[in-house]
Parts: structure tokens; sequence; C-alpha cells
């Protein structure tokens, strides 16, 4: 079961498709960017602790339809920098929407990885203190 | 409205414009950001401090030093000041996020060929966008029996930025600048030098000596803004054959032993029985590694003890000691060498330690670690290799929010104490908790103190910025220098080694760089501040 708090992560989301979309007249077209034209297809990363992939599938459908494809930071720190620049980058040529719910540590890690793979961020948000949300540009 | 995020100080907003064409006419439309999605990427700072006062106002990305020369015109044209990043990765003191407002982030990740790796003497050269895993990866491609020190964030992090930060690492060769050798630079006018042996015409030796001939420099072009490198020699160790490495852990049960544990180890250190960078950590840093996620994908971190506002009680910390099995204090250290030496070091080592501790020792080799992740990130650490575990770090508090506070100490037992009590005074006093690391030293400690808060509280940044502010106060009047710090503190800290250094700081200022477009700011050096 869902926290109340987490919903709003999914408002988040939702607005970053929107955030995404208006993006494009902010920066220089690059190639995947997604146009208004374009339905979501996104990638969630998120850690166990924040919830369930079933949950994260369910709810993601829900407040921001499209084809969402979530996927679990497991393992070690280190391997969550890998994970996300190689999902990063996979997501460039197959999606238009890469987003987040992590803790604290693994977004210092999954910044720099998205950062390090040629990525920027439409936003960035501290839920709380334990929590962070976030969409990237792809 | 201006059509960009931020300007230099003192620049209008058409010569800047006329500047970010002249850059891009350079570069490309590509290679010269000013949107803010792709200025963002440069600050996620995690000071105290608003991000308004770290905003850059382009960023470019050189793949040529020829480009860099003609950067470095356009900026002296312009008055556009470089805020030079090499991966970018200095978080916790500053990240990527240029001292001043409106500075333009020179980020050189785009160089990262690396230029040359000599087996035979250990040693390679690198331009700065070349990270310690680029490295390792190409040891291992080549199968080259070569280890690079790493610093904690070793797979992002790169050789040229650590060092010319003056960074450390945990292995023999842990302190960088040491192990440097050969830097070839472009300065503020556009000259490019080489260091060392590195300006002789033809020279084998760039690499392998250090000095050169009359005054040496390349000291003064690390922690400064006198310089941009652009490439960087860096000493390699030559790998161990099997069975010659060793780490191992010692684990201690009371704070009050830290004077005893050094008292031990330091003999043992300058005698190079223990030759690496080891470490003393304390409880809450060792716990911090273990705050990940179990197979049910539950999360600990210091809520899970403590709901108070104010640091953590000591009977708390001893609650998180008996809970993951750590220490008070930890000591991991390694033996090197061939197996007949590091047995024969071995002994010495245990027998000093269960001679001057007896059974309040818990000594943890590899075989007794079995597959514990702590025990395996200290083990590629010592070993030159990649881990990013020390962010676990982040999540003793949450929010975002760490400064590392940089003391030096003298490795005097006696010395280790006093900073460790004061600075858990001054800590506690403000609500945070100590949270720390010895780096041990040739003849010093680098006492590294995790200053963890949340970014998202605003009393907490507040606070935060004060303790700061404190601890450095209260540690220059102990007579105790700071090796290091964040963006934020650097001119304080700069005061605080004399206006005697000041002084010959801008004197060098004026001389190399008189239109104080390198980096104003860094460590306390500005023309116009």
């Amino acid at each position: 079961m869902m926290e109340t708090g987490r919903r709003g992560f999914f408002k988040s989301i939702f607005a970053a498709g929107a955030a995404l979309v208006a993006s494009g007249a902010a920066v220089a077209p690059r190639p995947a960017q997604a146009s208004a034209q374009t339905q979501i297809t996104g990638v969630c990363l998120f850690v166990p602790s924040l919830g369930r992939a079933s949950e994260f599938v369910d709810l993601m459908n829900t407040n921001a339809p499209g084809n969402w494809t979530v996927h679990a930071l497991h393992g070690s720190l280190i391997e969550h920098y890998f994970t996300t620049r190689n999902l990063f980058e996979e997501a460039r040529g197959s999606a238009n929407t890469f987003v987040g719910v992590v803790d604290p540590a693994t977004f210092a890690i999954v910044h720099e990885a998205i950062v390090d793979s040629g990525g920027s961020f439409h936003y960035i948000t501290h839920e709380d203190r334990n929590r962070v949300t976030f969409s990237a540009q792809l | 409205m201006s059509s960009f995020i931020a300007l230099p100080k003192g620049v209008t907003e058409e010569a800047f414009t006329k500047a970010i064409k002249e850059y891009r006419a350079l570069l490309g439309e590509d290679r010269v950001r000013t949107d803010s999605a792709s200025l963002q990427s440069y600050l996620k700072i995690m000071i105290p401090e608003s991000v308004e006062l770290h905003k850059p106002s382009a960023a470019i990305y050189p793949r040529t030093v020829k480009e860099i020369q003609a950067i470095v015109g356009i900026a002296n044209k312009y008055k556009t000041p470089l805020w030079t990043v090499s991966t970018g990765k200095n978080m916790g003191y500053g990240s990527a996020a240029p001292a001043t407002s409106g500075q333009i982030v020179l980020d050189l990740k785009t160089m990262k060929k690396i230029i040359h790796v000599d087996e035979e003497l250990g040693y390679c050269l690198v331009e700065p966008g070349v990270t310690y895993y680029d490295l390792q990866e190409y040891f291992k491609k080549h199968k080259l029996n070569l280890w690079v020190d790493v610093p904690a964030p070793s797979a992002m992090a790169s050789p040229v930025g650590n060092t010319m930060d003056r960074g450390v690492g945990y292995t023999p060769y842990g302190e960088h600048f040491l192990f440097s050798c050969g830097m070839e630079l472009v300065l503020a006018n556009g000259d490019v030098i080489r260091t060392g042996t590195g300006g002789v015409q033809n020279s084998t030796s760039w690499q392998n000596n250090k000095w050169g001939f009359g005054p040496y420099v390349d000291g003064i072009f690390t922690q400064s803004n006198f310089g941009i490198l652009t490439k960087l020699g860096v000493w390699l160790m030559k790998g161990p054959p099997p069975g010659g490495y060793m780490p191992f852990l010692m684990k201690f049960p009371k704070v009050e032993m830290l004077a005893d544990i050094i008292k031990t180890l330091m003999p043992l250190r300058l005698a190079q029985i223990i030759p690496n960078a080891c470490i003393v950590v304390n409880a809450g840093w060792e716990a911090a590694g273990y705050f990940t996620y179990d197979k049910n994908g539950k999360g600990t971190n210091r809520d899970t003890f403590y709901k108070g506002k104010d640091s953590l009680p000591p009977k708390v910390f001893q609650q998180i000691m008996d809970k993951y099995d750590v220490g008070a204090w930890n000591f991991y250290a390694a033996l090197y060498g061939s197996p007949e030496q590091v047995a024969l070091n071995w002994k010495y080592v245990s027998g000093a330690f269960k001679a001057k501790f007896g059974d309040k020792v818990k000594i943890v080799t590899e075989s007794d670690a079995k597959d514990d992740p702590i025990f395996e990130y200290r083990k590629q650490l010592m070993m030159g290799g990649s881990t990013l575990q020390e962010f676990g770090l982040y999540n003793w508090r949450g929010g975002g929010g760490s400064m590392w506070f940089a003391p030096v100490a003298a490795a005097r037992p006696s010395e280790c104490d006093k900073q460790m009590r004061l600075a858990t005074e001054v800590l506690n006093k403000y609500g945070f908790d100590y949270v720390s690391e010895f780096i041990v030293g040739w003849r010093d400690m680098h006492h590294i103190v995790d200053l963890l808060y949340d970014r998202t509280n605003p009393d907490e940044m507040a606070k935060a910025y004060k303790c700061f502010n404190e601890l450095l106060t209260v540690f220059t009047n102990n007579g105790w220098g700071t090796y290091r710090t964040n963006t934020a503190f650097m001119d304080k800290v700069s005061h605080s080694y004399g206006e005697g250094m000041r002084d010959i700081h801008y004197k060098l200022k004026k001389a190399l760089d008189p239109n104080n477009i390198l980096a104003p700011g860094k460590s306390g050096i500005n023309l116009n501040p």
C-alpha cells in the first residue's frame, strides 16, 4: 500500500511529462527530445525501500498514462551508478521520459550517472529528507 | 529580463552575449550551453548556501589544448571568468558549482585521452576527463598489473581533479600530489607550459623526475587558479604478487581508545610495516555504510534509531554499534609485498595490537569478513579498486547536505584525541553527529568529518553554516590548519594561514592572471572580491 506522501511523487511525474514537453522551447533540440505529439514512453528508477515495482507501474499508468518501465536499483551503490548509466543510454533511443524516486545516497550517484551520460534535469525535488524525485531530460 | 540565468560580475548582458557568440564560433552551439537545463547539472551543491550564489552563466566543453588557448583569449577580451572542473565530482567541497555566481564552467570531461601508460616504470599521462575507472578498465584491457590510488568516489572522479585539489587515497601511494609527476598547463595569457623536465625538448623523463631544474612550481597550480591543467603524470603502483595483499580490520569498542590506537599504529606506519594511507573510522561513518536495504527492501538510517532533533546520545550510538557489529573505532589497513613479507609483517602488526589491547581488539581478516560489503569497500579502496559505497553516508541524516570538515593533525595520539573531542563538542552543540575518519599520512592525519545535515530544512541549513564556521574558528585557534574546504569557506580558511600567504597568492595571481579570469575565489584568491 502506498503512503499518501508518495502520491505526491506521481503528481510530480505527471508534471514531468508536461515539463518535458515544455522544455523543448527552452533548450536546443536533441535527438530524443519528446514533442507535444509524443505519448509518454517512460523509464522510472526506484529504490525498493520506497515502494514495490507493481505499485509503481500501476500508479504511473493511472496518473501519467503511457508505456512505463520500472527498474529497481538493487545491489551496491557502484552498481547503481553503472545501471543508471546503462538505462539512461538505452532510454535515449527508446523512451522520452526518465524519472526516479530514490534515497539521498542513491540520488547522489544517479545524478552523476545521468550527468556523465550527457543528461540534464527538468527538476529535482527533495520531497522529504529521505526521498528525492527527479525527471531527467533525454 | 536577462536571457541568461546569471552574468559574470561587472559584465553587461550585451558584452556577455558577444562573448558567447565568440565561444560558439569557436566550439559550436552544442559545446557552449547557457540553457537552464544544461546548467542545472552544476547546481547540485551540498553546502548550506543558496544555489543563487553559485549559478554559472554558461558551460563550455573544449576538446583540445588549442581550444583552451582560444577560450582564455576570449575570456580575457570580455572578462568572463572560467571555473574549471575535470569531472566535477568535488562533492561536499562545493561540487561542480563555481565559487561565485556568473562564472562560466569550463568543463574538461570531454578531454578523455589516456595518452600513455608505462608498465615498465609504472606511470601514466592523462587528460582531465579520464576517470580512475577509465584507467582501471585500461589496465584490465591491456592486462597490466598496475594499481592507481583512488579517492572514495573512484568510479567517477578523475586523477587530475583529485590531485589538483590535493586529495588523498588509501594505498601506499595515497598522497596524490606527492605521486604526481609532470603537468601541462594553459596559463591565463594562453601560453602552454610543461613542468618538471617536460620543458626539455624531446624529454624522456617528464613522468619520471618530478623536479626538473630551478624552482619547483607544480605546487602553485594545485588548489589554485593560476593555470588550467591539461595533462598530468601519475605514478602507478605495481600490483603485488598473488598472496601479497592482505587487507584487515581491527575493531575497538571505546571512543577513548583512539589515542592508544594511534600510539600503536604510528611506529608501524613509520617503519613502513603498514605502508598505506590506512584509516581509523568512527562508528557513525562505519554504520552508515550498512544503511542500505535488506532483501525485503527495508532501509535504515539515523531516524530508525533516534527521532530526536539533537545529536545522537551515546547510548543510541552504542545500539547502532551493537546492531551492525561495528567498533567505536574501526582501523582498516593493508600489508603489501611478497606472501612471505606479508606473513612476517602480519606478526608484527597483530602482535603489537594484541599486546596493547588484549581481548579488547577484534581482528577481522578477509576470510573472516566473507562477503561483508563494508570490508569489501575498504579492501577495494586500499588496492585502488572502484567503489562508491561511501555515498551511503548521505542516508545517515538525509536531505542532501554534506560538508567535509578536513583539518590536519600531527599524527600524535593526544592531538588526534583532542581534535576528536573538540569536533564532537562543536557538532553536538548544533545538534549534529560526529561522523569521521582519520586518514593516516606520512607524519600527519587528515581528520575528515562529514557534517551531514538536511538541506531541505532552512533551520538546519543555518545551523550547519554556523557549525562549520565555528569548527574552523575553534580549530584555527588551536593551531590546526584545514587542508581542503568547500567554496563557501575558502576565504575564511585562506585567512587562517596568515596574511603573508594571502599576499603572496595575490601577487602570483596578479602576475599570472591580471584580468582575474581563472576561477576567481578558488582557495580565497580573487583580485576583485
